[in-house]
């Protein structure tokens, strides 16, 4: 397949012309080389249509070409909405045009465009509200005409991620005015970080033509980018995008699948400037684009934007564009001229020289299409006799291809977020920056509205050296200034606008809106321009507003009979080009605990569940095992002997002077009497009485507490520590010592047996129920304490992290004799339930106090204070609302789920909070809060299941097992 | 010495089913398990110049803090640097200062005496002898012990922290607590002669999350897990 309009070398600057690639576009195949893009590659081969428009499904082809409209936008596999005219050729992908039914070529919903007068700007708020409800039926119908691309729901996120960049200078743009800022900065002594959207450094000087010649744009080019590469003070990210500006100097970047995250001292922002278009009736046309989207393709890309060509202008720019499609081959009809009498330049004095028609006072009136609008086929040119008005008398020039140079606008998005403010310049009939903040920022070149070159790169020079200055560093004598917005007068048109009786007068490409849509809006009322925007949606499209902005804000001022001098764009948002989620997102951490015993849990089947950040066994054996592992698990505890790893418990250290002062405020009991050896429960209460932690206090020294705390509620109790402390002042260290130590519970009658089979160099027949002794297991030096949460004998065993796996090989090992087996989450919560103990916050809630869950005697009553103490005090004085009591259901009951509700009649008056089929008991047991006049032991009270059935069940007193506690004399 | 396998002894790393899947070989290091190399020592070294990553978990290290800490260190005959400084001894022991009365205590990469144990040793003898000496930290098992190494490695570091670690910025002696893949970790700038080094120290319990965070950064960078024998070929 033949590319039609590309170009020999030199034209293609970006071109790798010795490496071909193929291009897949809706089913065909079209070589490229490298350094095309999707566009470009397209171009080449004649393809003019790209995509369909959002509300009346439009051919679209090329308009900028910079990735800057949303014509360009088309669909891959796994991606909506690429930007073809910024995607290189996705080798080996399809792609496909966006937003059509049927084919690119011939879309049925094109059909939609004949209902266009029946769809005024903001027809779906008038229409689609009544009867009530009924925008839910309409908004699926709608969704389906109009749109972008789809996102394919089964697409595997790629790998992203993000990274940090430092600088002391940050340079947005790589044209010539950051690529001297650049040097400059760098030159000073500056690290400097250059962002640039293209794969080539040189901005503008890569396709606009400063001279008759028409080089030494690339020359310069050349020369500042082997400049760029010989300086190794600064890094140069291209095909990178500055997308937001945010306090200090934070940049986001996107380069790729990498968001980049950069700190800079100063930033310049010399990000250009962005040609706008004309409006005319169908200047959507494919065909239709603007003068330095065609030089692009000719420069950068080496295609032939077109055979025979008509250039609207109002400055010289655009005899430069005429003067490239001359030297590309295109036959150029006529160079249409919107001034009545222009002032000579060097590039249409050229053009003059050339023979090529110049039409001046006059302007398109009209682009006429081609079969299927998918073309343009000649123009409409009449002459301008006013203000947006034009004459009767009509010249068609046939072409292929229409070039618009009308006027610039600053691409100001970074310059705005930075503080800065686009203002409407009536002199210049341009939107100039601003109010810049000088502590910063500096704005440079076209942004700045510097449009002679030699001034934009003087402008470069300056910037660099007061941003170095901004960040610090001495950069010796200033450079010259030159003349403010030099070369700014004349390129910009006043009044571009050209309404048509008959419409397709697009003023924002990428929502379909025309100038009636505009004005309607006034019309409507909303005759402010953020008005306009909201209800319009102009501007609010993937373009920004960079091709809309400055036209709507004309046409409102005007229609409003406002000065247009002066006047302000609406506020420019990060991010300035769309930014892919899953970059936004970046690689997915999710910080996972391990014990160190993890991997011999796996290797003994364990089923693994979540606790807070943790993992912990949930059971041994396969799910389907579930049931039957969890009470062979139970009933080895209460015959034999369990393990279970606890080794996520909450560890902390409390130690100095003020060790048992701190326990004795923070939680509810006392310490300060508690002897060394001993361990002692404790409860943590927050200012509101309001439980929030538990565990155990062992003290092992005169100053020193080793304290157990909840899994995921350990953090919070350090950080109340903490807080409290700095406030109290106590002679006292806290150290969270979780991770620190492996914690396992070997439990059950024969747990003895097995310890003292593994070699403890602990008196175990001296060692009482909550005990708390110091010694070794197994060789490894250990914290033993005497607990009985499972109620069976049992100790606690706190080691090294480093030696938890040994400790836990040596225990399982020597404990195979007496049949040791490893339980699980799961089967200690069976076997505390029978026990009657609470697990907090699950068994409690974000408003449970002690009373409530019957602790009162964890309260020592008599001290004057604890976190909480006041707030319990109050609540204990009045009635209780509900009370925590153990129930049993009828052994062959089915047992309710866990926060099924208490019922009485209609009301609900509690929860159940935990529930378990026991063995020992007979039958079904189960923790829930009830009414306080439902808990004494046999009262009854309803439960309501999950599918709507109600459970009778008893209450009795708790535990319900072994209430003499006499198993731990075992 | 000879290889073990990392399991025989009671003092394990916390990413040692990590390395002895890629198939490291292992040696006693003070009574635990370390792993000295996966490949070639030399071909590992070269790698741990560019952006390796290296397990240092096994050895020895401990903590103090509170209030006199700094004197029964100093009383130690270390010496201290300014908080959020690390200072290497004569002997090749780092302390790094985490905060005005915090300290670690890292040994050296080479075998031999362990003053980080023999320190923990002291403070224990002297538990009952009136006077304030702080309080023991038990950062050997609290923390892991990673080597980011190699001119690569603050690239590397700047996909997961947000810290600026730049050779030129973060120069040898400097530590920063900050977070890193969402982990709170210690980083310390300690070179192997001359390669860049940074020491990473993060929750043991997330040693596993760790490891795997850092080896997929550096994947791009064509990092590698290495063993320790070739950090202590750079040192040499």
């Amino acid at each position: 397949m033949n590319a039609v309009n590309r170009l020999p070398a030199p034209a293609g600057r970006f071109l790798d012309r010795s490496h071909c690639v193929t291009l897949r576009f809706e089913g065909r195949d079209y070589p490229a080389f490298r350094g095309d893009t999707i566009a470009s590659a397209l171009a080449a081969h004649g393809v003019r249509v790209l995509s369909r428009s959002f509300k009346y499904h439009r051919p679209r082809g090329v308009f900028s070409l910079a990735g800057h409209d949303a014509n360009g936008l088309v669909q891959l596999p796994d991606e909506p909405n690429v930007r073809a005219e910024a995607t290189p050729v996705p080798e080996g992908i399809d792609v496909s045009g966006q937003n059509y039914v049927g084919s690119l070529e011939h879309d049925w919903l094109a059909a939609i465009g004949w209902l266009s007068p029946m769809l005024p700007v903001a027809f779906y708020y008038k229409a689609f509200y009544r009867p009530r409800g009924v925008w839910r039926y309409w908004e699926t119908v709608l969704r389906r005409f109009a749109g972008l691309g789809r996102v394919n729901m089964r697409a595997h996120p790629g790998y992203s991620d993000k990274m940090h960049l430092f600088a002391d200078i940050a340079v947005i743009g790589g044209g010539p005015a950051g690529l001297s800022a650049a040097l400059a900065a760098a030159a000073a002594g500056a690290e400097v970080v250059l962002v640039d959207e293209q794969a080539h450094w040189g901005g503008a000087l890569n396709y606009a033509r400063f001279d008759a010649a028409g080089v030494r744009g690339a020359q310069l080019a050349d020369e500042l980018g082997a400049r760029i590469a010989a300086e190794p003070r600064i890094r140069g990210l291209r095909t990178a995008t500055c997308t937001g500006w945010f306090a200090d100097n934070f940049l986001s970047i996107v380069q790729g699948n990498r968001l980049f995250k950069l700190r800079a001292g100063a930033v310049v922002l010399a990000t250009g400037a962005i040609a706008q278009p004309m409006i005319f009736r169908n200047n959507d046309l494919p065909g239709v684009m603007l003068g330095t989207a065609a030089q692009r393709l000719m420069r950068q890309y080496g295609v032939r934007p077109g055979l025979r060509a008509v250039v609207a202008t109002a400055n010289e720019d655009g005899y430069g564009v005429a003067l490239d499609l001359l030297d590309a081959g295109t036959h150029v009809a006529a160079v249409v001229d919107l001034r009545s009498r222009p002032d000579p330049g060097p590039l249409s004095e050229a053009l003059v020289a050339r023979s090529v028609p110049v039409i001046c006072g006059h302007a398109v009136a009209e682009a006429l299409p081609g079969p299927g609008r998918r073309s343009l086929r000649a123009v409409d040119v009449r002459v301008v006799t006013g203000e947006g008005r034009l004459g009767t008398s009509p010249i068609v020039i046939p072409c292929d291809l229409l070039c618009i140079s009308v006027g610039y606008t600053p691409a100001g998005h970074l310059a705005c977020q930075a503080g800065g403010q686009l203002k409407y310049d009536g002199e210049l009939a341009m939107l100039a920056l601003d109010a810049m903040p000088s502590s910063h920022c500096v704005a440079a070149g076209s942004v700045n509205g510097a449009f002679n070159l030699d001034s934009v790169l003087a402008e470069g020079v300056h910037a660099g050296w007061r941003a170095a200055g901004l960040a610090g560093i001495a950069a010796g004598a200033e450079p010259p200034l030159p003349a403010r917005r030099d070369g700014a007068v004349g390129q910009n048109h006043a009044w571009p606008i050209f309404p048509h009786p008959r419409g397709r007068d697009f003023v924002d490409l990428d929502e379909d809106l025309v100038v009636a849509d505009i004005l309607n809006s006034i019309a409507d009322g909303y005759d402010d321009l953020d008005l306009v925007k909201r209800y319009s949606t102009v501007v609010m499209g993937p373009s920004q507003g960079r091709h809309s902005a400055l036209n709507t804000l004309r046409l409102t001022y005007r229609a409003g009979g406002r000065e247009l001098h002066g006047a302000t764009v609406t506020t420019q948002r990060p991010p300035y080009q769309p930014e892919p989620v899953e970059v936004l997102a970046g690689r997915g951490y999710q910080p996972t605990r391990l014990s160190p015993m993890h991997h011999r849990h796996v290797a003994l089947g364990a089923q693994m569940m979540p606790v807070g950040t943790w993992l912990r066994p949930a059971h041994y054996g396969t799910v389907d095992q579930r049931a039957a592992a969890i009470e062979a698990e139970v009933r080895a505890v209460h015959e034999g002997v369990g393990l279970i790893d606890v080794s996520t418990l909450g560890k902390l250290e409390i130690r100095g002077p003020d060790a048992a002062e701190l326990l004795d405020r923070i939680y509810t009991s006392t310490y300060r009497n508690q002897p060394a050896g001993r361990a002692r429960y404790v409860l943590a209460t927050d200012a509101t009485g309001v439980i929030v932690d538990d565990g155990v206090a062992c003290r092992m020294g005169a100053q020193h507490y080793y304290v157990t705390a909840t899994t995921s509620g350990v953090d919070t109790v350090y950080r109340g520590m903490m807080r409290w402390n700095a406030e109290w002042r106590l002679d006292v260290d806290v150290a969270n010592v979780t991770a620190a130590y492996a914690a396992v519970n070997l439990a059950g009658p024969r747990a003895r047996e097995v310890l003292a089979g593994v070699g403890v160099d602990v008196d175990l027949a001296d060692f009482p129920y909550m005990g708390v002794r110091c010694g070794h297991v197994a060789g490894i030096p250990a914290r033993l304490l005497r607990v009985g949460f499972v109620g069976e004998p049992g100790y606690e065993i706190h080691v090294p992290a480093g030696q938890g796996e040994a400790l836990w090989d040596s225990l399982m090992a020597g404990g195979a004799p007496a049949g040791i087996r490893p339980f699980g989450v799961e089967a200690q919560r069976v076997l505390r339930l029978e026990k009657g103990h609470i697990i907090v916050a699950q068994d409690t809630d974000g408003i449970t106090f002690p009373h409530e869950v019957d602790m009162a005697w964890a309260i020592a009553a008599k001290k004057s204070f604890f976190v909480g103490k006041r707030a319990i005090d109050v609540q204990a004085a009045r009635p209780l609302q509900r009370r925590l009591v153990g129930f049993r259901l009828a052994a062959d009951a089915n047992p309710p789920e866990e926060c099924c509700l208490v019922v009485r009649g209609a009301d609900i008056v509690g929860r159940v909070t935990s529930v378990a089929r026991s063995r020992v008991a007979g039958c079904v047991i189960g923790l829930a809060y009830v009414a306080p006049d439902q808990a004494e032991p046999g009262s009854r009270f309803h439960i309501r299941q999950v599918d709507g059935g109600i459970l009778e069940a008893e209450v009795v007193a708790l535990p319900f097992y072994d209430p003499g506690n006499r198993r731990q004399e075992i | 010495m000879t290889d073990i396998a990392p399991d025989s002894l009671s003092r394990r790393s916390f990413v040692y089913h990590k390395l002895r899947s890629l198939g490291a070989r292992f040696r006693e290091h003070e009574g635990a398990a370390v792993a000295v190399s996966i490949g070639e020592v030399a071909v590992e070294a070269a790698q741990a110049r560019v952006m390796a990553l290296c397990d240092l978990s096994p050895l020895s290290r401990c903590g103090f803090k509170g209030k006199g800490a700094a004197d029964w260190l100093a009383g130690q005959g270390l010496p201290l640097p300014d908080v959020n400084r690390a200072l290497r001894h004569a002997n090749g022991v780092l302390v790094a200062r985490l905060g005005a009365a915090d300290f670690m205590v890292l040994d050296g990469l080479q075998r031999g005496a362990s003053m980080a144990r023999e320190l923990a040793a002291q403070w224990e003898r002297q538990a009952n002898v009136p006077g304030t000496r702080g309080y023991p930290v038990p950062r050997q098992d609290s923390y892991c012990w990673f080597c980011a190494s190699g001119a690569r490695a603050p690239e590397m570091l700047a996909t997961i922290c947000a810290v600026d670690l730049r050779l030129h910025r973060f120069a040898p002696g400097c530590i920063a607590q900050t977070q890193a893949a969402q982990l709170n970790v210690v980083v310390i700038r300690a070179d192997l002669g001359t390669v860049p080094a940074f020491h990473l120290f993060a929750d043991s319990a997330s040693a596993g999350y760790w490891w795997d965070c850092i080896v997929d950064a550096m994947r791009e960078f064509a990092g590698r897990p290495v063993g320790l024998d070739a950090l202590c070929e750079l040192k040499a």
